[in-house]
């Protein structure tokens, strides 16, 4: 079975008069800890989908299964409980908190849990030995690099061990070398991890590090055997 | 505890700002302060218990110190008023009748009979053996001394009365600390009243359910006489006789008011423009999986504590204020004497604390009712 199973998946809003629909009948398999790129021009519906996978927007219509639960039905509320345990969501512009340490950005998403502290440092020195910064700890984001930034969002993104990252242009800021440094890591994280990752891109270069690249456009798949 | 610890760190964003707001909410709360003290002083003064056992013997239809005269000889006839227990003549003369921050009064007492009638003064430097070897010596209340900055062996002039200060007196009576006792024939003598006039008789019933027959009695004894008395109990005579300053006081409550809501509005723009300013930053905590609830309660907790900062500092400061300035309002020879109490302190912080939380009821709600998606997007 597929850990994300996409069917007939179709997301349409009104803006003004005019209805839009950037995702139309799309259907989906992601196997668990395969690392997936989706490209496409603006507009496509990369963003979109990879929203609705991460459980921050809704379906119109369709399916949508993680791990065999079908989060299309959940309301609000539960989605954002499903995604404090199962998701990890790397932005491409970092979004660490600016007057937090990297160790308590990091900290954030085991504050909605019931850890003890020890519980939470253990976590958070794990999650920050994988992304090699726990010399950076005690570093506020406007004292790291770019790289570093993201490297920390990303330990933000793991420290509560979830089975699904999604990353939105996870290297779009960042220079050659620390994109490689990021893709790297993500890489590690798909095959020693088995996290099932799940990357939209403009880069082809960055797309070339994931397993499988889709392509999107207008809505549509335009490669994917399953359409 | 671990969002409070996010809320005060948010807080550290925008120094200036949260500093200027704190500041704001200070100001305010001293205003409230002052005000709540001023009305928790002059409630204390003059609303009634069941321990008040004081009746105050005054000439009637009149107000002002140096207009009540009396005979010192009702003494002897108030004394075998049955249920009276002690009367002691008072001379007062006072600088200013009307309504004044600056009043200077002094009381002049029979000096065997003030300790006995009063056993609640202590004389906390001096002595009285001083005050009664002396006939101009005078038992200076410690506020009195405090804003004349007098001491022990000082002497001073007021009201055209040349005084040596024997002593300093404080007293669990406000009234006390405020005023300079002096020896009843030389304030009638200084004051060239006259020997054998007094301004009033204060007297103690044996219980506070003789107050009302005893007053008439007294009044009634002296009805036909050439100067006829008005005799109330102490908070009676204290709400009647002094109502220029308890209309002022009472004014003041708007004031109160006006703090509370300069308060709130300043709390709840500072919040709102908090929140306004981290639209994507909390839809991306909400992505991270923080429920609308957590962020709503980070919002609710960053108005607090504007509020208990700027309420606690504002407090502390109206409470030193008072506490080093020793303010008293005087009219009519009667003095209110404004220091705040714990009850004021917990009270002022607990409407700091509830201000900061209502302040940001709208803004947490702003926070939260906006859709992830369009917030991320912003």
């Amino acid at each position: 079975m597929a850990f994300i199973s996409i069917r007939s998946l179709t997301k349409s809003y009104t803006k003004g008069k005019t209805s839009v629909t950037p995702l139309e009948n799309l259907s989906l398999d992601v196997p668990q800890g395969e690392f997936l790129a989706l490209m496409g021009p603006s507009g496509s519906g990369k963003t979109t989908l990879l929203n609705l996978i991460a459980g921050i927007d809704t379906p119109s219509s369709g399916q949508l299964e993680i791990n065999g639960r079908n989060i299309a039905d959940l309301s609000q509320r539960q989605l954002t409980q499903w995604r404090a345990t199962h998701v990890g969501y790397i932005f491409q512009l970092y979004h660490l908190v600016p007057v937090l340490s990297a160790y308590e950005n990091i900290e954030l998403p085991l504050l909605l849990g019931k850890l003890t502290k020890a519980e939470r440092r253990m976590k958070i020195q794990a999650a920050l030995d994988l992304v090699d910064l726990s010399d950076r700890a005690h570093h506020r984001p406007a004292e790291l690099s770019g790289g570093q930034e993201q490297r920390v969002a990303i330990a933000r993104a793991i420290v509560h061990h979830p089975e699904l990252l999604v990353a939105d242009e996870p290297t779009g800021d960042l220079d050659r070398d620390s994109a490689d440094s990021i893709l790297t890591l993500l890489q590690q994280l798909a095959t020693e991890h088995g996290k099932t990752i799940v990357m939209v891109t403009h880069d082809p270069k960055a797309a070339q590090a994931a397993h499988r690249t889709l392509h999107l456009e207008k809505g549509q798949l335009i490669n994917n055997p399953r359409q | 505890m671990k969002l409070l610890t996010l809320a005060f760190k948010n807080l550290t964003r925008h120094r200036l700002r949260s500093l200027l707001t704190i500041l704001g909410v200070a100001a305010g709360m001293f205003l409230y302060t002052a005000v709540q003290t001023m009305q928790s002083s002059l409630a204390k003064a003059t609303e009634a218990n069941a321990t008040d056992t004081t009746l105050v013997v005054y000439r009637e239809n009149r107000f002002c110190p140096s207009t009540s005269r009396l005979p010192e000889h009702y003494l002897a006839t108030i004394k075998k008023i049955r249920g009276v227990k002690e009367v002691i003549p008072i001379q007062i003369a006072v600088n200013n009748c009307g309504a004044s921050l600056d009043v200077i009064t002094f009381r002049g007492v029979p000096a065997e009979t003030l300790m006995s009638y009063n056993p609640n003064i202590e004389i906390i430097s001096g002595s009285y053996k001083d005050f009664t070897n002396r006939s101009d010596a005078a038992l200076v209340g410690k506020n009195f001394a405090q804003r004349r900055n007098l001491s022990p062996g000082d002497k001073f002039e007021a009201v055209g009365v040349n005084v040596q200060v024997a002593g300093i007196i404080q007293s669990d009576s406000p009234q006390d600390n405020n005023v300079a006792y002096v020896h009843l024939p030389f304030l009638q003598q200084a004051s060239r009243i006259g020997l054998g006039v007094v301004t009033q008789f204060n007297v103690r019933v044996q219980s506070s359910d003789l107050l009302k027959s005893v007053a008439a009695e007294i009044d009634q004894t002296f009805q036909a006489d050439q100067q006829p008395t008005h005799t109330r109990p102490e908070k009676a005579f204290f709400a009647e006789t002094a109502k220029q300053m308890i209309e002022l006081i009472g004014f003041t409550h708007w004031l109160g008011l006006g703090a509370v809501l300069a308060v709130l509005g300043l709390v709840a723009n500072a919040v709102l423009l908090i929140v306004r300013g981290r639209v994507k930053e909390t839809a991306i905590l909400q992505t991270l999986g923080f429920s609308r609830q957590a962020i709503g309660i980070i919002v609710l907790m960053e108005g607090i504590l504007l509020g208990a900062l700027g309420g606690l500092s504002g407090i502390l400061g109206a409470y030193l204020f008072f506490h080093f300035r020793a303010i008293t309002i005087g009219n009519e020879g009667l003095t209110l004497s404004l220091a705040p109490e714990p009850a004021i302190i917990f009270s002022g912080i607990s409407v700091a604390v509830l201000l900061g939380m209502l302040a940001s009821i709208y803004p947490a709600w702003k926070a939260t009712s906006r859709p992830l998606i369009h917030s991320l997007s912003s």
